[in-house]
């Protein structure tokens, strides 16, 4: 069988990069809800704030643990399938990777071990002082990473002399033209992942007749936060479209499924093609008339740039592009919807006691990662053939080795990784159905790893195993 | 009293919608930053005024 080393390396690639954003976005996002939650527990001394903090660290200690084994194994990704990439990228984004260790690391590393295990063994301040610099830790980790993909996506500050790229200006390379607004853009994905979670168990457990003091005031912080965050994630999405426009054409027009260099007056705007990329057309649309106009070009009869405007050898592969965009898009549609829908029954009085609306949260539990991923599919898959945009072409970025060898770790990243979100839904779920009450006040050590998996250690961590 | 909710959520349906229009360019930058800022005002105003319902 002839393998192409670039398809396996570009296949382990995204999945490995795929399983490891769902993490980070967690960790981000529950870390900042956790300091704001020690935040309002010191203020107010209510127990219940103390109770969400347990609960919801548990899940965050697991996610944030995941994150870092999958995230260093993408910096190892890059001398094994893109060594190319590495050769000619790392005098721009090698320094940013070492920053991200040195700055973001060194800080979570100091302070994480506080936070899940200090109370009782420092003070509250101490402790509360330890969950910030964790949640900026994970913030400057953020920027450090976005800094470097951004510059993927709209490199600048950089020259090229006989294939070798030299750094004119730092300043440049770290604040690219995307950066300033897809660190937002990620950021608030982040924190409305958080608050999705925190609103969907909260309003599982009021469904459910359990815990009801937790649950609403899980359900009413959630949704708040949710919704001043979603109108601040359309607006930031809005400004970031723009920006991409200019500098990255080619994805935005398969991002909106027209193939005509003009599209028809007024533009539709589709939510399922049928792509044909060999003919440049499409086979079938469905769409809504006028709504293109008006959402992209804001006119009632604007006309919307297809992909022909960019020549065949460096289109995207619009399908993918046009799915990604429609899923996170139609996502953040959906939270808007939710988030206006629970400012109405707040309103009414009855956020805790309509059903319809608390399912409607249970099944949007998820939603911040399904958004968050296909955004970075849109971003990934959009910014072909390119890996460099402009620069360095993914074909020409393959490191020189044999595919069996990127098929036997593909296969081993897939068994390994099987087992970490195995072991993560099934410690989470556990959580889940034992409630908060039950939570210790500290993480305890539960002795061997086979020991752990025992429904018994987790329903009573502090007991010894018979 | 049935029609009275209907429309009443129909009513706040149609607020949402000009929101999320607003707030993504359609009538211009200025509007959508104006826009932004009435809607996240006003949530905070509901979630303040309304906070814990039920909840203590």
């Amino acid at each position: 069988m002839n393998l192409d080393p670039s398809t396996i390396a570009r296949i382990q690639f995204a999945f490995t990069v795929s399983f490891h954003i769902i993490f980070p976005t967690m960790s981000i996002g529950l870390a900042s809800f956790l300091a704001v939650i020690e935040a309002l527990w010191l203020k107010t001394k209510k127990p219940v704030y103390f109770e969400i903090y347990k609960f919801w660290l548990s899940i965050f200690a697991m996610g944030f643990g995941i994150g870092v084994v999958t995230g260093i194994v993408l910096s190892f990704e890059f001398g094994l399938g893109f060594a190319r990439f590495a050769q000619m990228a790392g005098p721009a984004i090698g320094p940013l990777i070492a920053l991200e260790v040195l700055t973001s690391f060194f800080l979570e590393a100091g302070f994480l071990g506080i936070m899940l295990f200090g109370f009782h063994r420092v003070g509250p301040k101490l402790h509360f002082f330890a969950t910030c610099m964790v949640a900026i830790g994970t913030l400057l980790s953020a920027s450090w990473i976005l800094s470097a993909n951004s510059w993927m996506q709209t490199p600048a500050g950089v020259a090229i002399h006989d294939g070798h790229l030299t750094v004119v200006s730092w300043r440049h390379v770290l604040v690219n033209p995307s950066w300033l607004y897809r660190l937002p853009h990620m950021l608030t994905a982040a924190y409305l992942t958080a608050s999705f979670m925190v609103a969907g168990i909260g309003a599982w457990y009021l469904l459910k007749g359990k815990h009801q003091h937790f649950a609403r005031r899980t359900v009413s912080l959630g949704t708040a936060f949710a919704t001043v965050l979603i109108a601040g994630q359309v607006f930031i999405g809005d400004i970031l479209y723009g920006t991409m426009l200019k500098h990255q054409p080619s994805k935005m027009q398969a991002a909106e499924g027209f193939w005509e260099k003009q599209s028809q007056s007024p533009a539709p705007y589709y939510w399922f093609i049928v792509p044909d990329q060999n003919n440049q057309r499409n086979r079938f649309q469905v769409g809504i008339p006028y709504l293109g106009s008006i959402w992209l070009t804001h006119s009632l009869d604007g006309r919307v740039e297809g992909l022909s405007n960019t020549p065949r050898d460096l289109q995207p592969r619009m399908g993918i592009v046009f799915y990604a965009f429609r899923i996170m898009y139609g996502m953040g549609i959906v939270m808007f919807s939710v988030g206006v829908a629970s400012l109405w029954l707040r309103f009414r009085g009855k956020l805790f006691s309509s059903r319809w609306f608390l399912w409607i949260l249970v099944f949007m539990t998820p939603s911040g990662i399904i958004a968050t991923l296909a955004g970075w599919y849109l971003a990934e898959t959009g910014r072909q053939p390119w890996v460099i945009f402009g620069m360095l072409k993914t074909v020409d970025a393959i490191s020189p080795v044999p595919a069996q060898a990127l098929l036997s770790t593909l296969i081993a990243f897939v068994c390994v990784y099987a087992v970490f979100i195995t072991a993560f839904l099934v410690f989470a779920f556990r959580i889940i159905r034992r409630g908060p009450e039950e939570a210790p006040p500290y993480a305890e050590a539960s002795g061997s790893l086979k020991n752990a998996f025992r429904p018994y250690v987790l329903d009573s961590p502090g007991r010894l195993v018979p | 009293m049935r029609f009275s909710k209907i429309l009443a959520g129909t009513i706040a349906g149609l607020v949402g919608v000009f929101f999320f229009f607003a707030i993504i360019g359609v009538f211009g930058l200025r509007l959508a930053i104006a826009g932004l800022a009435v809607f996240v005002l006003g949530a905070v105003v509901v979630c303040v005024a309304f906070p814990t319902q039920g909840s203590e």
